[in-house]
């Protein structure tokens, strides 16, 4: 059997390797560009500019720190664990750059269309985690172990309302195949009907990438780096572009489940082109937003953290199933759903704040001048 | 609410664990100058704290034996180069003290004037430093760098260096302000407050910054006087204590402003507290730069070299971090026989133990940040 | 969550204002003009020589003992047929920048008006390799002040506006 690829009939195992390989090399240099970036945004963020010396405007400060990188000394700790310290960037960087299989780019261009896509790249996404635990144990160093225990514990904790979310989503449009669910979004996008889903997906998204308020394993102000501590040059670089390659896909497949993807509004109307700008445009969006949170919002102590995945986002995924649920089984209009889900929102935001536990204001005491308090005397 | 996100279960009881022994060293992003703890972590609870100081000891108080009362000016500086003037302040006030100098009113409000404005730049940088411990990526920093950025241009301006300003003499100031000072405070001022506004929407109200800083490295009244703290950290305990309500000194009789107490003592009071005295700050040198007016700086009749009778005083100010005091013993000549610095951040920072114990490791930073030390004050 | 809107809205305003950075080294921020960088000698231009005259004022006023002194006869003085009426020069003198801590002692106590603080820009960019450099001796001390490099603030201990206003006459609140 044979595919087409760019008119080309080919083997599907070669057709397969050559579609992920060009997909990878892409990605590798859209991660490049991701990181300058993230450090001109944040720098705007914090009203400087950022890398400007570098190439015209700082392009090129991503090379920079890519040739630095490379050229570094190795660091081997002494009595680090051989096997688990030199796989651990491979068991974080491989499954991610997998997941990359199933994003539909644009109309009929993607590596494979899966039929099981959500449930495959849930599946996949996970490894990473093993990963993490990999680099902490074999650091020899008890930053690193905190570290990787902690990524372990919010990694799994996380994984389940990331799941829930995408899982109600692609219920409603029926099936789990990514293409599929973006051409069910071509009226409306599931955002509106989903709001609940989306904030939940946005939030455990931000978890699984360890990104803030997430970012406790990684806190840089505490633990200096957690599990990747010890690593220098291409093996630390390896775990910095695997997370921001993280992001890119978290990226994509959240602009494809909620936000329509290529395909809203009118992208099938008006051709590749202009698919192709909705989708980055609606991936760069939800990079933005990941972006402005990590400069706005301190991070979460772990037990606060998974106190919160467990017994506040679990429930209400829960929620949001059900409410699905009803809606399909009893063949309900859809602006129920849009109804429940700003409603169900709100609850959850006002579970949130009832972290808040006291008001403000502390005391004031009145410190009198002395001259007026005489002249009251007298 | 926090109480429900963090219950951990009390299974640990039934496992044989082992307790991690965690060095804070002295390299580190995060502990505001060389300063070494090592906690002992039963899981993410710290069991036990033992800080290591003297890192940053480089004699200040014995030098200044050898140096005559204008020399150990540029001394003074550097043992707490954040609130530079308020080091000053206190040893130029205990030798006017010990050599009788009556200071001219003018150099009175306008040493008022700095001393207040470097009150606002080392609550910046505490704010700065804090919102990093939090968390938050650098924007609490680079928020805190410029105000500071605005703050120590105009004290450029005033005394020619940005950090240690060698300003103050015993009996007035070096020399007199220049001639656009009022303006350029005026204008300070301006972004002072954009700068705390700032701060107080982007800190004082996220939920996950409070759920992070509230009911965490509390302490009560009583065990905070017993340890000898004082300033904001004080203050936050409910404590009314401060220095220039109590004891003025300078001008602080003839200006009206609140003294802010908080009621828990936790760490949100402590940041708190230091963000409304920054407001207060600015209500004070507003009503200083009314009362400024023309005059002389130094006394009539300025020795060349000043000596002093012999004597001792001990002169306490309230610098931001809490009671700067200086103790001075002169057995006549032109140079102090001992002076000694009575550290605020030394006598806050005993009370690291008491706070951090039983709280989690990670919050064990923020309360670290919280007490706001700064390893000069902590060393000399 | 209102309180993570807030700041949320709070650095995105702060996202659209203008950027605060000064782009230091293309920009050099104009100093103010009692600057205090290093010390430096002046060249008195009538005569073409030193005002200092070694007198060691400065050097046993200086806290952390970084200058060294030596002075000599002055070869110009009029009673030898010359121009000056400085019976003494200086020599020989080496300023330790590694050392001084700018603290303006010595501008303090001259008695010549013979030593400022740096307050261009020059007297900030000292970087040297090798911290042997840091020791300036007296031609490097002289340059800036003989090229007309340096527009030097020297105060009168205790000047106000006032006095300082008035023709710019020596304040006599301190008694030399």
């Amino acid at each position: 059997m044979s595919v087409d690829l760019f008119g080309m009939s080919l083997n599907p195992w070669a057709d397969a390797a050559i579609r992920l390989q060009l997909v990878v090399a892409f990605m590798t240099v859209v991660v490049m560009g991701l990181i300058y970036a993230e450090r001109k945004i944040l720098a705007r963020f914090h009203q400087r500019v950022g890398p400007q010396k570098t190439g015209p405007r700082g392009l090129l400060q991503s090379v920079a720190d890519a040739v630095k990188l490379v050229g570094k000394e190795d660091l081997r700790p002494a009595a680090a664990d051989p096997w688990t310290f030199e796989l651990a960037p491979y068991f974080v960087f491989i499954p991610i750059f997998l997941g990359f299989v199933i994003v539909p780019w644009v109309q009929g261009w993607n590596v494979r269309l899966l039929e099981l896509g959500i449930l495959y790249f849930v599946a996949i996404s996970s490894i990473s985690i093993v990963g993490w635990v990999m680099a902490g144990w074999g650091s020899d160093n008890r930053y690193a172990i905190i570290g990787a225990l902690r990524a372990a514990a919010q990694g799994i904790s996380y994984e389940l309302p990331l799941v829930l979310a995408l899982l109600s989503a692609s219920m409603l449009a029926g099936s789990l195949q990514l293409d599929k669910i973006v051409e069910f979004q071509s009226v409306v996008p599931l955002i509106v009907w989903q709001p609940l889903g989306f904030f939940i997906f946005f939030v455990a998204a931000l978890a699984e990438l360890n990104r803030t308020p997430f970012d406790i394993p990684v806190g840089e102000s505490e633990i200096v780096g957690g599990p990747f501590v010890e690593y220098s040059g291409i093996r630390w670089s390896m775990f910095f572009l695997a997370e921001y390659a993280g992001m890119l896909i978290m990226a994509f497949v959240g602009s494809s489940v909620f936000l329509g993807g290529y395909s809203w509004p009118f992208g099938e109307d008006f051709g590749l082109p202009f698919q192709m700008l909705l989708a980055a445009g609606k991936g760069g969006l939800f990079i933005f937003l990941i972006f402005w949170v990590r400069a706005s919002v301190p991070r979460l102590r772990i037990d606060q953290l998974m106190g919160y995945s467990w017994k506040i986002l679990l429930p209400f995924s829960f929620l949001q199933i059900l409410i699905n649920g009803f809606v399909l089984v009893y063949g309900l209009p859809h602006i129920i759903l849009l109804i429940t889900g700003v409603l169900s929102l709100g609850l959850l935001f006002w579970v949130t704040e009832g972290i808040v536990k006291r008001p403000l204001q502390p005391r004031r005491r009145r410190a009198r001048a002395i001259a007026v308090q005489e002249a009251e005397v007298s | 609410m926090v109480e429900v996100l963090s219950q951990t279960s009390d299974q640990s009881a039934e496992f044989e664990t082992q307790d991690l022994l965690l060095n804070v060293g002295p390299q580190h992003p995060s502990t505001h100058g060389v300063f070494r703890m090592v906690m002992t972590v039963d899981g993410e609870v710290v069991r036990d704290v033992i800080p290591y100081i003297g890192y940053l000891h480089r004699g200040a108080e014995k030098l200044c034996e050898t140096m005559d009362f204008r020399q150990g000016i540029g001394f003074m500086d550097r043992t707490e180069y954040l609130a530079a003037f308020n080091a000053e302040l206190s040893y130029v006030m205990a030798v006017e003290a010990l050599a009788d100098l009556e200071v001219p009113e003018r150099a009175q409000w306008i040493r008022m004037i700095l001393c207040e404005l470097n009150r606002l730049s080392s609550h910046f940088m505490f704010l700065g430093a804090f919102g990093v411990d939090t968390g938050v990526f650098g924007t609490p920093f680079i928020y805190a760098w410029r105000e500071r950025e605005a703050l120590i241009d105009l004290f450029e301006e005033v005394s020619g260096d940005r950090m240690m300003y060698a300003y103050f003499r015993p009996g007035g100031i070096a020399w007199d302000v220049p001639v656009n000072f009022v303006d350029r405070v005026r204008e300070v001022l301006i972004s002072a407050t954009q700068g705390i506004d700032d701060f107080d929407s982007l800190l004082s109200e996220n939920e996950i910054f409070l759920a992070r800083t509230q009911g965490i490295g509390s302490i009560s009244a009583e065990r905070a006087i017993a340890l000898g703290m004082s300033g904001p950290s004080l203050r936050a305990s409910g404590v009314d204590m401060d220095i220039r309500r109590d004891e003025p000194y300078l001008k602080y009789d003839q200006v009206e402003w609140d003294v802010i107490t908080g009621e828990h003592g936790d760490v949100f009071d402590r940041y708190y507290c230091r963000v409304m005295e920054m407001r207060e700050s600015i209500k004070i040198i507003n009503q200083c730069l009314e009362h400024l007016a023309p005059g002389p700086i130094l006394p009539e009749k300025m020795p060349r070299m000043l000596r002093t009778p012999p004597g001792e005083v001990y002169l306490r100010t309230e610098a931001p971090r809490g009671e700067y005091g200086v103790y001075m013993v002169s057995r006549g000549g032109n140079r102090p026989y001992r002076c000694k610095v009575r550290s605020s951040c030394l006598s806050n920072l005993q009370a690291l133990h008491e706070l951090t114990v039983g709280e989690y490791m990670a919050d064990a930073i923020v309360i670290l940040g919280s007490i706001d030390i700064v390893l000069s004050e902590v060393d000399r | 969550m209102r309180g993570i809107a807030k700041s949320m809205a709070r650095t995105f305003a702060v996202f659209l204002r203008k950027p605060v950075t000064r782009d230091y080294p293309s920009y050099h921020k104009p100093l103010p003009e009692r600057d205090r960088a290093f010390p430096l000698l002046l060249w008195d231009e009538d005569i073409h020589e030193p005002f200092c005259t070694g007198c060691h004022a400065c050097e046993r006023a200086c806290p952390v003992e970084c200058m060294t002194v030596l002075m000599k006869d002055n070869p110009n003085h009029k009673k030898l047929e010359g121009t000056s009426s400085r019976r003494k020069i200086i020599d020989k003198f080496w300023i330790d920048y590694a050392r001084c801590m700018r603290c303006n002692i010595c501008v303090e106590v001259c008695n010549f008006d013979a030593i400022a603080m740096n307050n261009t820009w020059e007297g900030h960019e000292t970087s040297v390799y090798d911290r042997q450099d840091l020791v300036m001796d007296l031609q490097q001390l002289l340059s800036q002040s003989r090229t007309g490099n340096i527009n030097e603030w020297v105060p009168v201990l205790g000047q106000t506006n006032e006095t300082v206003s008035e023709a710019g006459a020596e304040d006599t609140e301190v008694n030399n």
